[in-house]
């Protein structure tokens, strides 16, 4: 009885989609905008998350150090930092390199700097940090004890900014969350209405069947695989939409971001998100039929 | 009984045996249709009980109610064929949402089509047919399941003379392979060319059974 009921409803859905064209593709287009939403909120706290992780795994300390520092503050300095577990490995950076570093990471600027009477860019000791080893607390009261350490100018804690970095995806997601349901919600009345109108149109059969004992199941089946259709269809169309939007804003992102961001942790909605767009289409339009469908007592 | 007070049929109490042919007669109004309607459990008695083969049909369960109706078959004055669907589909969708396979039911189609002279029209749409061909079509869709009850509210209303002829003969030839028949009209004409016993309703009354 499931095959039977599946092929005739899978049948009946199917003719009544291409008996209905505009009003069907208008309810596919409005799937497809509230999923198109849903998924650009999704492919950006994606990319954001994969930076945060990508950086957070990369986490370090700028220490900036005073012009004046002396021999002495600088070995303890080092003996500080080299006696700490969190700390993986560090690297000195003059002046001189910092300047270097500057005019590779930002060539329009640089002309500005090679006016200047003298280079501007403190030296830095940089620490690469295993994460493994602390945790962002103690991490947290390190860099406060390494600010407060004689010849030290500034402390940079990337952890600080990539967790406000964090913060801001998680809203970004909130948000994409909130809108998208809305927004979801106005394509199952939607799809509920175009499929009231296929019941509408197929009313006199309904009935007949109906008269001639067919089950309830097979009166509602063909309105809510009828919804999954257009679900699944409006869900294919917002991801083709999303594709394109991605390849085309892909070069832009990467030119603004440039050195700061790694062009291979840039992508697209994984396989697994990409599905459960298509899954949360085919629920929409599901439950748009059986709202629907209901209306066959 | 509707609404106010007023009844549709009251105080009717009559019996069809099994492979009878039986008219239901009176003018409009009568409660013919309602009787039809009563019998294929489309509406519920609101006093008293309407039993076939010994089942209180308000009694029944939802699936009950939908075995009992797939050994029912009914036929309209208007026919109401599915304008979309081509003959062959108008018939066939009956087996076809009974769950029959498709080799069964294009066979039972064939079959009940030839019957009825309609095999040359399997691939018309109704509106391409004459009143007498989608009387006949909508009478095949009602045996193609092989019912026990036919039953049949004005099924030559809408059609001529001799048109209406050959459909009552049809119910004929239908009755006399055991099916029981109940078809209600007013046209006295066809009563007296077939000949079988019929049940008169007036203003919801029993009037007459003969």
């Amino acid at each position: 009885m499931t095959a039977h009921w599946f092929t005739y409803s899978l049948q009946e859905a199917l003719a009544s989609l291409g008996r209905q064209r505009v009003s069907v593709m208008l309810s596919v287009l409005t799937i497809g905008a509230a999923l198109l939403v849903l998924g650009g909120f999704l492919l950006v706290t994606v990319n954001l998350d994969r930076a945060v992780s990508t950086w957070s795994e990369a986490a370090e300390f700028s220490v900036y150090l005073n012009d004046d520092i002396t021999p002495e503050q600088r070995v303890a300095l080092n003996t500080l930092l080299g006696g700490h577990p969190a700390v993986a490995s560090r690297e000195y950076v003059s002046k001189a390199d910092a300047g270097v570093r500057f005019k590779r990471d930002f060539p329009d600027l640089a002309a500005g700097l090679a006016d200047m009477p003298q280079n501007p860019l403190p030296a830095s000791i940089e620490v690469r940090l295993n994460p493994a080893r602390a945790d962002g607390a103690t991490l947290e009261a390190f860099a406060r004890r390494l600010t407060g350490t004689e010849g030290v100018a500034d402390v940079r804690f990337d952890r600080r900014w990539l967790e406000r970095l964090g913060q801001i995806a998680s809203g970004v997601r909130w948000a994409g969350w909130i809108l998208g349901a809305v927004l979801l919600i106005a394509s199952v009345l939607t799809v509920a209405t175009v499929v009231r109108l296929s019941l509408h149109a197929r009313r006199d059969e309904v009935d007949i069947m109906q008269l001639m004992g067919a089950p309830i199941g097979l009166l509602r089946g063909p309105l809510v695989v009828e919804g999954i259709l257009q679900g699944g269809a409006g869900a294919l169309v917002a991801l083709v939409a999303l594709y394109v939007g991605y390849v085309l804003v892909r070069g832009r992102v990467l030119a603004v971001l440039g050195p700061a961001f790694d062009a291979a942790s840039f992508g697209f909605l994984p396989a697994g998100l990409s599905a459960l767009v298509v899954l949360v289409g085919m629920a929409v339009g599901c439950a748009g039929g059986y709202l629907a469908a209901r209306h066959v007592r | 009984m509707y609404g106010r007070g007023i009844y549709a049929l009251r105080d009717v109490s009559l019996v069809v045996e099994k492979g009878e042919f039986v008219f239901l007669t009176g003018p409009s109004g009568a409660g013919k249709s309602t009787l039809l309607r009563l019998l294929l459990r489309q509406e519920l008695a609101t006093e008293g009980s309407v039993k076939v083969a010994g089942r209180d049909l308000a009694k029944l369960t939802p699936s009950q109610a939908q075995s009992y109706r797939r050994a029912v078959g009914f036929v309209f004055q208007d026919f109401k064929l599915i304008p979309s669907k081509t003959v062959l589909d108008n018939v066939g969708i009956v087996p076809r949402v009974l769950g029959a396979t498709s080799v069964q039911q294009q066979r039972r189609t064939f079959q009940v089509l030839k019957w009825l002279g309609l095999q040359h029209r399997m691939n018309a749409y109704p509106l391409e047919l004459s009143g007498g061909e989608q009387q006949r079509v909508a009478i095949a869709r009602a045996l193609v399941n092989e019912p026990a009850l036919i039953l049949a509210d004005e099924p030559t209303g809408n059609l001529d003379p001799d048109l209406s002829l050959e459909i009552m003969n049809l119910f004929r030839d239908i009755n006399s392979r055991g099916t029981t028949v109940l078809v209600a009209t007013h046209n006295r004409e066809l009563m007296r060319h077939v000949g079988r016993r019929s049940i008169t309703l007036d203003h919801g009354h029993l009037v007459e059974a003969q």
